[in-house]
């Protein structure tokens, strides 16, 4: 195991190159002010969650999927340490063609869902429309595993779920909130002819996560300049815009019941 | 948009109540707050409409100084507005600018967090002019086209050896251009930005060189026959493109170079036997006027504002002599061809004729040498020495 003592190691998924930029920025800004941090990048949160159980890593970045896995196999004791602004009162939107009315409209329709891996794209919208007595078993799913392990991370599914449904080849589909205003922001052409017509209840994104014996020390001292890394900062501006990060949170475990919920009734926690 | 303008302006923490008519905008604005470093805080309906509370966040969208309050507009003349005019609002060029600096456009507030450059170029006594700005605007009303502005058929049916005469002297007009081109390119990247109408002067004297290198090279080219690039006149050239500092290249080319030349394109002007060459000398000559008229005027500034240069100006006409101290005279197949296209017949009066009138040439070179050396400001002892070094393939 790594001495927290020397090096603070955090674990994130590269499903994207930006990954390096990002934490090659953050890394110097910690150096800096005195804490040694360097990263180690995984494949896939399933690989990343087994490296911050055995110890490999002392914090993950992980998916709100990604925590709620780990927060289960560490039964419940699992450290989170800092999110992004943009993790707080996330939201799943339904989009569809103008004129749509969803979700009376779904039953006897097609959904479209991004990786099923995703909260925020596949498991969540699931979730909250069932909970709306959206009857499912009547609702045909057009789902796009894209980049399975990266947690929709990647966008991909999220874009094949805008082409489908601007297709007609569903008659709405899920995707991030944050998704949707950036690409509405890009002036995405997938994004001309659609509209958001629903928006789920809010929930947790991503957020670092540690196992319950992290040097209280490090933990500390991590959380204490997560908070203090400024937008405002020259330096930091870039690899924070690539992580979309405005200001950094300390994060708590409130956001993800329903996600939990959600995990365990589809069959995603054992 | 708008929204992000309004909150843009407002102080974090502030509450803004945006009203919108569509349920689908109203289901997207938090997403949009939220990314765009906002949160919204509360969401009804009232009526027909959606009202929703934006809390603006505490980062600041641009990592600069708010905008200063609006300053007086430009003055236009007739509609104009011209490029002497623009500093009235942009303000003037500084003593020095911050070499590291970016691509910052006059008077914009520059952001922070950009790259670092490195500019070579970045006090205003090593590039400025004080009419530059005017003599941009003359270089952008004075364009011309070598492919239609030019009679070209008129070049036809030149007996011979006349032709070849021609096109020896087209071939080392054009050989002399290139150097005219590079010299200028090459300090077009190393000038800050906060001089702007210098940038505006190079391009403009790299595009004039260009078209410059095309006309003659047309006239060589266009009635079949061919000539030599004399490795003499390279040799002169190559000294020429040596030089690293930008106001002694500023007097070896604007000054000595292209000050020569203008009698040189008069004189092929006055002589040529037909009138596409004719007009390729004129032409060319309209434009070294203008490269003539920078050159004096930012060396005679940088004397006045630094009498030590000199030295250093004298010794890069110096250095440049010392390594043409092989060359003697002009290149003698262009004075040949020079003659015999003065003379425009091989009749024994008509080329002694036309050879005083190259001698001529030469004598009225020298003298308007001394003379734009003065002009620039050096005096009449040291414009002599300077003139007598210059290279005799005159740029």
């Amino acid at each position: 195991m790594p001495d927290p003592g020397r090096t603070l190691l955090v674990g994130a998924v590269a499903y994207h190159p930006r990954v390096v930029t990002v934490w090659e920025g953050f890394r110097p800004y910690f150096a800096e002010r005195g804490l040694d941090v360097d990263y180690v990048l995984y494949s896939n949160y399933e690989r990343l969650v087994d490296a911050l159980l055995s110890g490999q890593v002392h914090l993950a970045w992980n998916t709100n999927t990604a925590y709620v896995s780990a927060e289960a196999r560490l039964g419940g004791d699992a450290l989170v340490l800092g999110m992004r602004d943009v993790d707080a009162a996330y939201a799943t939107v339904l989009v569809a063609r103008r004129g749509v009315e969803v979700p009376a409209g779904l039953p006897g329709a097609t959904l479209a869902l991004g990786s099923r891996d995703s909260g925020h794209a596949a498991i969540l919208p699931l979730h909250y429309l069932r909970a709306e007595g959206v009857p499912l078993d009547d609702v045909r799913l057009l789902r796009f595993d894209t980049d399975l392990g990266k947690h929709g991370d990647t966008g991909d599914s999220e874009l094949r779920v805008l082409e489908a449904v601007a297709r007609g080849d569903a008659v709405a589909g899920a995707i991030g909130d944050a998704t949707w205003a950036r690409l509405r922001a890009e002036g995405a052409a997938e994004t001309a002819d659609l509209a958001v017509v629903w928006r789920s209840p809010t929930y947790f994104h991503c957020c670092f996560t540690a196992r319950p014996d992290l040097d209280r020390e490090a933990a500390g001292r991590w959380l204490e300049l997560l908070l203090d890394m400024s937008y405002d900062d020259p330096a930091m501006r870039h690899p924070m815009d690539l992580e979309g990060v405005k200001r950094w949170l300390p994060g708590d475990k409130s956001g993800y019941a329903d996600l939990t919920a959600a995990m365990r009734q589809q069959g995603y926690l054992s | 948009m708008l929204l992000a303008a309004v909150l843009d302006a407002a102080a974090p923490g502030h509450e803004v109540d945006v009203a919108v008519a569509s349920r689908s905008a109203a289901l997207e604005l938090p997403g949009w707050a939220r990314v765009a470093g906002h949160l919204v805080v509360e969401e009804r309906r009232e009526g027909p409409r959606w009202l929703v509370r934006v809390r603006r966040g505490p980062g600041r969208r641009v990592l600069a100084e708010p905008l200063p309050p609006p300053g007086a507009p430009a003055r236009l003349r007739s509609g104009e507005f011209r490029t002497g005019d623009w500093r009235a609002p942009a303000g003037p060029p500084p003593e020095a600018a911050d070499a590291t600096e970016g691509l910052v456009p006059l008077a914009a507030v520059a952001e922070s967090g950009a790259p670092a450059f490195r500019w070579a170029l970045h006090r205003r006594d090593q590039v400025w002019a004080d009419d530059v700005g005017r003599l941009v605007e003359g270089a952008t009303g004075a364009q011309w086209d070598a492919s239609r502005d030019v009679p070209w058929r008129e070049a036809a049916g030149l007996p011979d050896h006349l032709e070849h005469a021609v096109c020896q002297v087209m071939t080392y007009l054009a050989q002399n251009e290139y150097a005219a081109y590079y010299v200028p390119a090459r300090y077009l990247g190393q000038v800050h930005p906060a001089y702007t109408e210098v940038l505006l002067w190079l391009a403009s004297h790299v595009h004039d060189e260009a078209r410059h290198v095309e006309v003659f090279t047309k006239r060589a080219l266009v009635g079949g026959v061919r000539a030599y690039a004399l490795a003499s006149t390279q040799r002169s050239l190559h000294a020429l493109l040596e030089e690293r500092d930008f106001t002694a290249s500023a007097l070896l080319l604007n000054v000595l170079g292209e000050g020569s030349f203008l009698d040189l394109l008069d004189f092929v002007a006055a002589h040529a036997p037909d009138a596409a060459t004719a007009a390729a000398a004129r032409l060319a000559h309209r434009d070294e006027l203008r490269h003539v008229r920078f050159g004096l005027s930012h060396v005679r500034r940088a004397l006045e504002r630094d009498p030590a240069i000199e030295t250093r100006l004298v010794a890069a006409v110096e250095a440049r002599a010392s390594r043409l101290a092989g060359m003697t005279g002009l290149d003698s197949l262009v004075t040949e061809s020079l003659t015999l296209m003065a003379a425009g017949s091989l009749q024994p009066a008509q080329l002694s004729e036309a050879a005083r009138a190259v001698r001529d040439l030469q004598e009225r070179m020298a003298a308007n040498r001394v003379e734009r050396l003065r002009e620039a400001g050096l005096g009449e002892a040291t414009a002599r020495h300077v003139s007598d070094l210059h290279t005799p393939n005159l740029m």
